[in-house]
């Protein structure tokens, strides 16, 4: 704990304000009920309301409160960014570890799998996908890690057949340690710092990707994510010669921005740190 | 020498055949089908299909026949061309392809050329500026503001340039019913309508080439042969430009054709925004009415061109880099 705080205090000035405003969005997000009264899924108003007291941002074409959505869909778009690193950042740090340890068959196997999948063009596999397994929250995260653990997975691999070749871990196993041992004593110290870095850039990628998918339409429909909202708002027809979309489009384009930018930079002052390139 | 480019040529056969597996085997795997869908009408008037009806059907699509025989007529029909029949648009999917997918190539070509050239070029302004401010500020715009979703970008463009100083069409990739006088004129109307979805596209993909380009430059300012042509007392820019970006140029043209899998997917996304009647626009169209056979086609087709371009990276690298073979 000590060291990370450490490491925050290295951060840049634009740093750490990125790192402020994603302190923000997760308050926003992990308190989103309890900062609006209006629910984020039913009509509390007219229609195509302009921001007032009442209603911050104003109101959709349903006369749903565009506030309450916004902060709904910081949840949903941290969530998928969240699950979507934690799964395919363990997953793929494991598959690395374990194929740059061991090598041979498996290490053979799992980095053709790896040149498959990276040749796949991303977006329309994951409408495919998508469309047939059903738009839901986790569905998304389970198809978004599915094509999110290669990077992690060919980084720490070829970080980990580096170390293996080190004197300490020779020494170390011929005492007698084993592959856990080994991996947790002697190689997690020099990997993490790579995993942390992959796992800011996934939950960017997720979050991206998740807003994409929902702008298509395919996102999920009970849940109002933020790509969902920018869905809705330019399909109603002629919406620029409107000014409903100062707050309809708007207000969840600068919410994605903000996330993406602040956690990007938050990645890049990482990697200043560890003095490290990905 | 050759026999480096069959296997890797093998290697995308085989990707390719996975690819067609996972397109036959992903609708099949899923429960509910397209009979189910069109029997639930959102609008109230719903069509049921009787018992002999679907029956009628499966045999039809060949539905009820061994999944074995399914996968080999699947591999045939799809290996000569014929990709299935689009149930909403009442035609055969290849049909529907090469009507749009004109739209869709030019605006990945001339987007990828617009940002390959731009993003070098800053590359190399970047490198040759090290450390100053200049460099600075353009790494930093790189590396965090062109993490943001183009397509957001492209709604801003949009917004601008479209509605509010009314310069560009808002949609569409040609006048509807417009009558030309001259060829001119047609091309015209198509450049008009063409410049702001590719401009967004070509966002894209700037940084990766600047980055690319930015760290090559850097590398070879640091070799032999510049400090002689320093002795020589060469001018620094034609330095930068002469000599180093031209030693560049072999990772900026491979990173070219290893960057068509992502500007597709943000074409598809882009076409959306600005309405341009490509593939991205049609697939988003068949998700609307879950078209399978055409949402599956469109996969197929995007696969194959992406695979092919890597193919083609992989078969310059080897020209370009005699030390590869």
């Amino acid at each position: 704990m000590g060291r990370i705080i450490n490491i925050i205090k290295d951060f840049s000035l634009v740093g750490k304000i990125s790192l402020i405003a994603l302190v923000i969005i997760l308050i926003i997000a992990i308190f989103a009920p309890y900062l609006s009264k209006y629910p984020h899924d039913k009509p509390v108003a007219s229609p195509l309301k302009s921001p007032t007291k009442e209603h911050i941002l104003g109101t959709d074409d349903l006369g749903i409160d565009l506030w309450a959505q916004i902060i709904h869909g910081a949840r949903i778009s941290l969530i998928v960014g969240l699950g979507t690193a934690l799964i395919a950042g363990v997953g793929g740090s494991t598959i690395g570890i374990l194929a740059g340890y061991f090598g041979g068959f498996i290490d053979k196997f799992l980095m053709r799998l790896a040149d498959v999948m990276i040749v796949l063009p991303e977006l329309p596999t994951m409408i495919v996908l998508g469309v047939f397994f059903g738009s839901s929250i986790y569905n998304i995260i389970i198809v978004l890690s599915l094509f999110s653990w290669i990077k992690p997975a060919r980084i720490v691999r070829s970080k980990t057949l580096s170390i293996k070749e080190e004197n300490f871990i020779k020494i170390a196993q011929i005492y007698g340690a084993k592959f856990h041992y080994i991996t947790i004593k002697h190689i997690m110290p020099y990997i993490f710092p790579l995993i942390l870095i992959s796992f800011i850039k996934l939950i960017n990628r997720a979050i991206i990707a998740e807003a994409s998918l929902s702008f298509l339409g395919l996102g999920d429909p009970t849940s109002k994510s933020w790509g969902l909202i920018l869905n809705y708002a330019i399909n109603f027809s002629g919406i620029y010669f409107t000014p409903y979309w100062k707050w309809w489009v708007l207000s969840p384009l600068i919410a994605i921005t903000i996330t993406v930018v602040s956690i990007a930079i938050i990645g890049r002052e990482f990697e200043k740190i560890f003095k490290l390139k990905i | 020498m050759n026999k480096p480019i069959i296997g890797k040529a093998l290697e995308y056969i085989i990707t390719f055949f996975i690819i067609l597996t996972l397109n036959f085997m992903v609708p099949r795997l899923m429960p509910g089908d397209p009979f189910t869908f069109l029997s639930n009408d959102e609008v109230g008037v719903s069509f049921t299909f009787t018992e002999e009806e679907i029956k009628k059907y499966k045999d039809y699509y060949g539905l009820n026949k061994p999944i074995t025989t399914q996968y080999v007529d699947y591999l045939k029909n799809t290996l000569s061309g014929y990709l299935g029949y689009s149930i909403f648009y009442n035609d055969e999917v290849l049909n529907i392809i090469t009507e749009r997918i004109t739209w869709t190539i030019s605006l990945v070509f001339i987007s990828t050329l617009i940002s390959a050239f731009s993003g070098s070029l800053l590359g190399s302004i970047s490198a040759y500026y090290r450390h100053r401010k200049i460099d600075k500020v353009l790494y930093f715009f790189f590396v965090s503001i062109s993490q943001i979703p183009p397509f957001l970008i492209g709604l801003l463009i949009l917004y601008y340039f479209g509605a509010y100083l009314k310069l560009f069409p808002l949609s569409g990739g040609i006048t509807p019913f417009m009558e030309y006088n001259s060829y001119w004129h047609k091309i015209i109307d198509l450049a008009y309508h063409f410049i702001l979805p590719a401009l967004t596209l070509s966002f894209v993909n700037i940084g990766n080439f600047y980055l690319v380009s930015r760290n090559s430059v850097i590398e070879i300012l640091s070799k032999d042969y510049i400090t002689t042509a320093k002795a020589k007392a060469l001018k620094k820019r034609r330095i930068v430009f002469v000599h180093a970006l031209r030693n560049a140029i072999f990772p900026i043209v491979t990173r070219i054709f290893l960057s068509f899998g992502t500007v597709i997917g943000g074409a598809v996304l882009i076409e959306n925004v600005f309405n341009y009647p490509g593939l991205g626009l049609l697939m988003k169209e068949a998700v609307f009415y879950r078209d399978y056979p055409l949402i599956q086609g469109i996969f197929t087709i995007m696969a194959l061109f992406v695979l092919t371009m890597n193919l083609l990276s992989d078969l310059i690298n080897k020209k370009l880099d005699p030390r590869l073979s």
